[in-house]
């Protein structure tokens, strides 16, 4: 038996491709979603799906209408690039229905730490307590108003906010010197650290106050000659100034 | 968890990201360009028999056809493996997106497999499968029955036809198989933020290495099972094969040193890292492994095994010698490929580590079981179409009577 002359071989396989590629064919028809491609290569109706889901934050603007005696201070505060929200958690059903469903508040002491514990890659000068030590046993909002968190007495250390750095220095060479002896610090630093900068030395031959040659310090402090010792850069472009190495 | 990463970080040099300090890409990656590697390779063996008429490797040409569809049915299961929802990619088929690199290797593996490999095996054990399906009895003569798909002719010009069918196919089959390992060179090759990766000559080193470790593959298959079916080996087909083994390797290996070469005069601004990148972390596995004794002692050792005066003996001890290694030099040339291009930081400033899993999807055992299954595969596809010359010729003469048509 011999179709048109064509081999029985190629009308085997011809038949076995068809049903291949018509599988395919009913594949793509079943299993497509029929939005899939309207907008690009995914499902438009994915679009609708996201629009369709329940909206549960509703922003600090929402607010401000009802709490403005909270908003107001907050945001003058330290906390005002901390949204509501952020502590109270989703409030957009408080929004809608005040009394019905009234959102809770982080009142335990394991709160704030998740922003606040000590931690070296938090950005310099964010202000960072070691739990376990910081008047253990009671509630943050005791001495600390959440809405306008302001401490009780200005800080003493500057590790109150640069632990990092002080725990660096801490342990290295630099140890027995102030912050205060390399940086000018403004009372206001302390209180408003961001209005009122702390100024850091910006010329090499303040290092010299101590390590010239010339020096008029101890006989322990290293000596280098300033003119010869990476005369072309400053000093902090090698050594860290606290922790500073000279390996 | 603390410990675990601290004797991590101490194996870390230099500045590295992050992210970088845990490897994307683990052993399954390593294991699916060697897999496609090995069924390019042996398809191109397969070829030469068939298109180039080098007939004296008419002893493995079935057995390199069986050898690429069972290796072939486990290059993709790496990659599914390392998914994390394998079942997804099946999609890729149904909404294909032209500009993937990794989705459309799904079409040239589907190409290869449908229309390649099992069609090329089809027409060659068409006429076969018709005879043995007479002289078979229960499950196996059913399953003779169903395979030729009712094309049950066995005249002689029907068999020509297949014969010249399967030819055509071969012909055609020559760029599928160059295409199947370019393309997965190339996925690599394209990784233009990865300087150890990025390069126009990726996807032939690929090629190249790829039919070293194929011809490398059926050499140590052809010997091994002649040896447990108590056969006499052919030895003008194991010379012919050794040649062409070590034609592939030195071509494999100057590809290779220009692409090294053209890397050192560049000097571009990752010289330094990968050069320390190659001085430490890969000097197992690339200059010992890979360069020399995947490259250099099976070059010498043909050579001198080939031209040599050698009693046979000595000779296939030293063939099967080489095939190994060669076995090794290539698995630590796609080593050196997946992991070394992730060992650097892009900030070309650290090197990190590679920690393997013994137990895991991603794991040691995974990947031996992965190596260990198209062995399996091809075991059971030789009882099903026997690619021996002799279980071949006899049926010919006794039955057919269509000796001298290949
Ligand atoms: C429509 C007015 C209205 C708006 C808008 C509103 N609230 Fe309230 N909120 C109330 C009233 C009324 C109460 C007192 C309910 C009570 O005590 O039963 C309340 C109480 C609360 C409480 C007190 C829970 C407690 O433990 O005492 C919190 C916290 C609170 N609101 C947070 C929010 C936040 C956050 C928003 C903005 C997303 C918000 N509210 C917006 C009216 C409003
Ligand atoms: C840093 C976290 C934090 C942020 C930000 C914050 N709150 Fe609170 N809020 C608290 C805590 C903690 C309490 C509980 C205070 C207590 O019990 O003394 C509280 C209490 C409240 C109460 C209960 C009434 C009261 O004064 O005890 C209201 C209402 C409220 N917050 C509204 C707001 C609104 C509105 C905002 C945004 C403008 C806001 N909160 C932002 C932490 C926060
Ligand atoms: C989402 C993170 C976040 C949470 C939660 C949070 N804070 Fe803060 N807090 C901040 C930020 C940001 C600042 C401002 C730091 C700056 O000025 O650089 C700040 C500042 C402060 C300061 C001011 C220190 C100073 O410089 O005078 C205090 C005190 C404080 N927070 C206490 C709390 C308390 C108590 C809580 C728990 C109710 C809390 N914070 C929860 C982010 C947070
Ligand atoms: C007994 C009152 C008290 C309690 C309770 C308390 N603090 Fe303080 N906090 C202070 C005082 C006083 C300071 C300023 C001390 C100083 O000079 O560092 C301060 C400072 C801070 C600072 C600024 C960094 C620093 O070390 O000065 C942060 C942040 C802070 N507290 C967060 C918290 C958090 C979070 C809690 C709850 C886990 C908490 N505090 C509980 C009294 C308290
Ligand atoms: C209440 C928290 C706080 C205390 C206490 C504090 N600082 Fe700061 N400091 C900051 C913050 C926040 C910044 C970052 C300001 C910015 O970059 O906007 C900063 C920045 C600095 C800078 C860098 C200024 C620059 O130009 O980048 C120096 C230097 C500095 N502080 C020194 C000190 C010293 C020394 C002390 C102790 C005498 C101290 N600070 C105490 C919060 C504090
Ligand atoms: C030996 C002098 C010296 C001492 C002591 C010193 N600093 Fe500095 N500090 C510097 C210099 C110099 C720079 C500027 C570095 C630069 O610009 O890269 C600096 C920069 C800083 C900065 C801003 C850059 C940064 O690394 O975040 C802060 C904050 C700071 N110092 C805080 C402190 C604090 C807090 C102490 C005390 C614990 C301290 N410094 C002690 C010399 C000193
Ligand atoms: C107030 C004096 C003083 C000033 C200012 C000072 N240093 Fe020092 N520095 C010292 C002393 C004291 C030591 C040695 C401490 C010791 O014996 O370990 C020292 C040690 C060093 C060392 C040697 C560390 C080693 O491994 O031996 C280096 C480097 C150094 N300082 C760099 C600097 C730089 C950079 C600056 C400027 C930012 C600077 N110092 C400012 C007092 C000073
Ligand atoms: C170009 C990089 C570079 C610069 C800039 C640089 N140093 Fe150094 N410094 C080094 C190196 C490296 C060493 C250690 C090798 C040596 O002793 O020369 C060192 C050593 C030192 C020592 C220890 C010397 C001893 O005898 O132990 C001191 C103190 C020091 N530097 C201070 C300074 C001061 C102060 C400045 C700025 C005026 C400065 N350095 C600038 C690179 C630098």
């Amino acid at each position: 038996m011999n179709v048109l002359g064509i081999p029985k071989q190629i009308l085997a396989l011809a038949f076995i491709f068809t049903i291949i590629i018509a599988a395919l064919v009913v594949a793509r028809m079943l299993f497509i979603p029929p939005s899939f491609g309207r907008y690009g290569h995914y499902r438009a109706d994915a679009v609708d799906e996201v629009i369709a889901q329940e909206i549960n934050y509703a922003g600090y603007e929402a607010c401000i209408e009802c709490h403005d005696e909270i908003y107001e201070p907050k945001e003058k505060s330290h906390h005002k690039g901390v949204s509501c929200e952020v502590c109270h958690g989703p409030a957009a059903k408080h929004v809608q229905a005040p009394d019905e469903f009234v959102p809770g508040a982080p009142r335990k002491r394991g709160y704030c730490p998740l922003c606040h514990d000590y931690n070296p890659s938090r950005p310099t000068g964010f202000p960072q307590i070691i739990t376990e030590l910081h008047n253990p046993g009671k509630a943050c909002m005791t001495c600390h108003d959440p809405h306008n968190p302001l401490l009780p007495h200005t800080p003493e250390e500057c590790s109150a906010c640069h632990r990092e750095i002080a725990n660096t220095k801490r342990v290295s060479h630099h140890a027995s010197l102030a912050c205060v002896r390399c940086h000018t610090v403004p009372d206001e630093h302390l209180v408003h650290p961001k209005f009122a900068l702390a100024q850091a030395p910006v010329e090499r031959e303040f290092c010299g106050e101590c390590h010239a040659k010339d020096a008029d310090t101890g006989r322990d402090v290293p000596r280098i000659d300033l003119d010869t010792h990476g005369e072309r850069y400053l000093c902090w472009d090698c050594h860290y100034p606290h922790h500073p190495e000279a390996r | 968890m603390v410990t675990n990463i601290m004797t991590g970080l101490q194996n870390i040099s230099g500045y590295i990201y992050p992210n970088e300090f845990e490897l994307h890409w683990g052993i399954l990656i390593v294991v699916y360009p060697y897999l496609t590697g090995l069924v390019a390779g042996a398809f191109i063996l397969a070829s030469l028999e068939r298109v180039f008429n080098v007939k004296v490797l008419q002893p493995v040409y079935r057995l390199s056809l069986l050898s690429a569809l069972a290796f072939l049915f486990v290059a993709p299961l790496p990659l599914l493996v390392h998914l994390g929802h394998p079942e997804r990619s099946f999609e890729m088929f149904l909404t294909p997106y032209t500009s993937s690199a990794m989705a459309m290797f799904g079409f040239v593996y589907a190409w290869y497999l449908m229309v390649v490999l099992l069609l090329e095996i089809w027409f060659d054990y068409r006429k076969d499968m018709v005879i043995w399906s007479k002289e078979k009895r229960g499950l196996m003569r059913f399953v003779y029955r169903i395979l030729p798909l009712g094309v049950t002719d066995v005249s002689e010009k029907s068999i020509l036809f297949d014969n010249k069918i399967g030819r055509i196919i071969t012909i055609i089959g020559i760029p599928s198989a160059f295409l199947l390992h370019g393309y997965v060179g190339f996925i690599f090759g394209s990784v233009k933020a990865n300087p150890w990766w990025s390069s126009v000559l990726m996807p032939i080193v690929f090629l190249f290495s790829a039919i070293v470790s194929g011809i490398a593959l059926i050499l140590i298959i052809y010997m091994v099972t002649t040896m447990f079916r108590l056969k006499t080996m052919s030895m003008p087909c194991l010379n012919k094969l050794a040649e062409f083994l070590l034609y592939a390797i030195i071509v494999d290996l100057s590809l290779e040193s220009l692409d090294f070469i053209q890397r050192l005069y560049e000097s571009e601004e990752s010289i330094k890292i990968l050069s320390e990148m190659i001085s430490s972390r890969l000097f197992l596995s690339l200059i010992v492994s890979q360069v020399i004794l995947g490259s250099i002692v099976p070059m010498v050792s043909l050579v001198w095994a080939r031209f040599g005066r050698l009693p046979d003996e000595m000779r296939r001890m030293a063939y099967f010698i080489a095939a190994i290694l060669v076995q090794v030099g290539i698995f630590s040339t796609r080593w050196n490929v997946v992991i070394g291009g992730q060992l650097f930081s892009k900030s070309l400033r650290g090197l990190t580590v590679y920690k393997m899993q013994l137990f895991g999807l991603e794991g040691l055992l995974m990947t031996g079981f992965l190596l260990i299954l198209p062995l399996i595969i091809l075991y059971l596809l030789s009882k099903l179409l026997p690619p021996w010359p002799d279980s071949e010729a006899k049926v010919q003469y006794s039955q057919a009577g269509d000796h001298g048509l290949r």
